[in-house]
């Protein structure tokens, strides 16, 4: 066991790069900004009411984590082992007595050090301005959001660091990074999909066992799991996890959305008059969420993202010649 | 038992053959030189015993543990000065001996390594990004020494060095090896195998063509050493006498000169014989053996180029 060696020196090394100041410090600048204009400019106030440190999170930060987070996440952890690998010093590395999954863990606990603490610091600077303005600051709220907000960074350097790993060069790696990137980002939700209308086209799989099959491919993107996570804290009452699982879903039919409340995630589909004719509601019934769709399997599916990066980087960089 | 002992090790990267079942030991304790020119197999073989790349066939041991399962076992107790390495640019000289200490858990001051191999303390300050080729290269031979390894493989260790820092080198690799290590180097230059191995390997193309002690290659380079002499007159007598000195084996006459193939330590009496022959020596040269030379005392007239036994004599007479 030595990969805690290999991950201080790496933490030391790589907190070093300028670059990566330079991201932490317009990261940090984008999270002071919303809550600088709450400060500054009463947003967050409307017409004497305020909209809460809720809203912020969930129409703002959230957008804000799961679209420039993983990039930050990406740049500190693209190169970790592969530029080391073009540029030789692997070799000084794995001269000593380090195995090759030592190095893989090191260098993943190390990296996310790197991106874990200047993180860490502007969320801390970040609450000073929340605190200052005049939304109500609710410190357990705030630290919540904060935390499985790292989880998720730490996610993305994890398999950042393992494409690292699994490649020849850094140009494959930063390739392959974009790529998980654009899908977990912009694509996902399609392929979900596609593979939902295929199922029921050429299988005939069709009503709730389709929409369990979505909601499940759905829950394994990382950007997913974070953000419905993260409306389930956010939400008011026990009802909170259903509804955030329910939105995921969006524009189907009545009859759909009925399905999905009712069948897949085992609630009490209403329909109420809405401002364009009939919606369905999905209220709380006597049963809970499925234990697959809970907080707590959607952590696990974000959580797999680790391990599973980490084993196929390993395999790979096992088998390959300095 | 054997320090390091390699057994038919076959490497194929893609088509391309890099080693062609090296067979290969070195004892405890001795200073053994892997000779062999550029892209012989020299660091596809050093690589194997680090586990760096997987051999395709055959088996190597390192302090009777296999390369393959139990590398890091090996490493624990080796130094190793690899070829083609890069030092981390943004840690200073001492940030990298503190990162071999702490991984090797070995209780040594810094300082004192850095000292041995001629880094200034105020350049062990400075980020190693900013080093020369020379002095990174002694930077990692300090690394190397960490610990009192048992092992020490050095890859080409006096490139980048100049003449000093190629003498400190030989000067450490003979203090280690009183210390009781073993010492492995490669090298594609004779005249650095000479000055301080027991024992010598020679590889060519992928293959091991001979293992021999220091003064059997010694007489093997000096039947090689060529002498040539520009006479005023180049008479029979002159070279006829010139014949009859005892080592030498074959005289060439080109125009004025005579090109005579001879053992190093005769070159005078062969000047000599000239003299008293009549001849007057207006100029002479000697050409030392390259390494490709050498290569062909070892091989020449020999369908198996795995003539372990070689003898210096043998082959200059072939």
């Amino acid at each position: 066991m030595s990969w805690d060696v290999v991950a201080r020196k790496e933490f030391r090394d790589a907190l070093r790069s300028k670059g990566l100041w330079v991201l932490s410090l317009v990261f940090t600048a984008f999270f002071v900004i919303p809550a600088g204009a709450a400060l500054w400019w009463d947003v967050g106030i409307r017409g004497g009411q305020e909209v809460g440190l809720q809203l912020l999170i969930e129409y703002i930060y959230l957008n804000i984590v799961t679209l420039f987070l993983p990039l930050v996440a990406i740049f500190a952890g693209y190169a970790a082992i592969s530029k080391e690998r073009t540029s030789g010093s692997l070799k000084l590395l794995l001269s000593l007595p380090h195995s090759r999954k030592d190095v893989i863990i090191g260098k993943v606990v190390g990296r996310c050090g790197v991106v874990g603490v200047p993180l860490a610091g502007a969320f801390i600077v970040n609450a000073l301005f929340l605190i200052a303005s005049r939304l109500t600051f609710k410190p357990g709220l705030y630290v919540t959001f904060a935390l499985f907000s790292m989880v998720f960074a730490l996610v993305i350097v994890a398999v950042a660091v393992s494409i690292s790993g699994a490649v020849e060069n850094s140009l494959y790696s930063i390739i392959g990074n974009m790529t998980f990137f654009v899908s977990i980002t912009f694509f996902w939700n399609l392929w979900a999909n596609s593979i939902g209308d295929g199922l029921g086209e050429y299988l005939g799989v069709t009503g709730a066992a389709n929409w369990t099959t979505v909601l499940f491919l759905k829950l394994l993107n990382p950007s997913q799991a974070y953000k419905t996570i993260m409306n389930s804290m956010l939400g008011d009452g026990s009802n909170a996890e259903r509804l955030a699982r329910y939105r995921m879903f969006s524009g189907g039919n009545n009859s759909e959305q009925a399905t999905i409340c009712s069948d897949v995630l085992a609630g009490n589909a209403t329909e109420v008059p809405g401002f364009m004719g009939n919606r369905t509601v999905c209220q709380e019934s006597a049963q809970s969420v499925p234990l697959y769709f809970s907080d707590g399997a959607a952590l696990f599916y974000l959580l797999l993202w680790i391990g599973l990066a980490a084993a196929v980087s390993y395999y790979t960089f096992n088998q390959y010649d300095l | 038992m054997a320090a390091i002992e390699l057994d038919g090790v076959r490497k194929q990267f893609g088509g391309v053959t890099a080693l062609e079942g090296v067979d290969l030991t070195v004892e405890e304790g001795e200073i053994y030189g892997f000779l062999g020119p550029n892209g012989a197999g020299k660091s596809t073989t050093i690589n194997v015993l680090l586990d760096f790349v997987r051999p395709t066939n055959g088996t190597a041991r390192v302090l009777g543990h296999d390369v393959r399962e139990e590398s890091t076992a090996i490493r624990e107790r080796t130094g190793v000065l690899p070829e083609g390495y890069d030092v981390y640019d943004r840690l200073t000289g001492r940030e990298h001996l503190e990162f071999v200490i702490d991984s090797k858990d070995a209780y040594v001051d810094p300082a004192e390594l850095l000292d041995r191999v001629g880094l200034d303390p105020e350049d062990a300050q400075r980020k190693a990004g900013g080093y020369s080729k020379g002095m990174a290269q002694r930077l990692v031979l300090a690394m190397a020494l960490v610990g009192e390894p048992d092992l020490l493989i050095l890859d080409e260790p006096s490139s980048g060095l100049d003449p000093n820092g190629a003498r400190m080198m030989r000067e450490i690799v003979r203090e280690e090896n009183e210390r009781g290590a073993t010492v492995f180097f490669s090298s594609h230059i004779l005249g650095q195998v000479e000055s301080v191995c027991d024992r010598v390997g020679i590889i060519q193309d992928g293959q091991v063509i001979a293992e021999d002690s220091i003064e059997n290659l010694q007489e093997a380079t000096d039947v090689e050493t060529t002498l040539t002499v520009s006479v005023d007159q180049r008479t029979d007598a002159v070279v006829s006498a010139v014949r009859d000195v005892s080592g030498v084996t074959a005289v060439d006459e080109t125009g004025s000169e005579l090109v005579v193939t001879c053992s190093d330590d005769i070159k005078m009496d062969v000047l000599n014989a000239i003299e008293e022959a009549g001849g007057e020596v207006e100029d002479f040269d000697t050409h030392e053996p390259s390494l490709e030379e050498l290569f062909a005392a070892y091989t020449d007239g020999t369908d198996q180029p795995q003539s372990r036994a070689a003898t210096a004599g043998a082959e200059g007479d072939a």
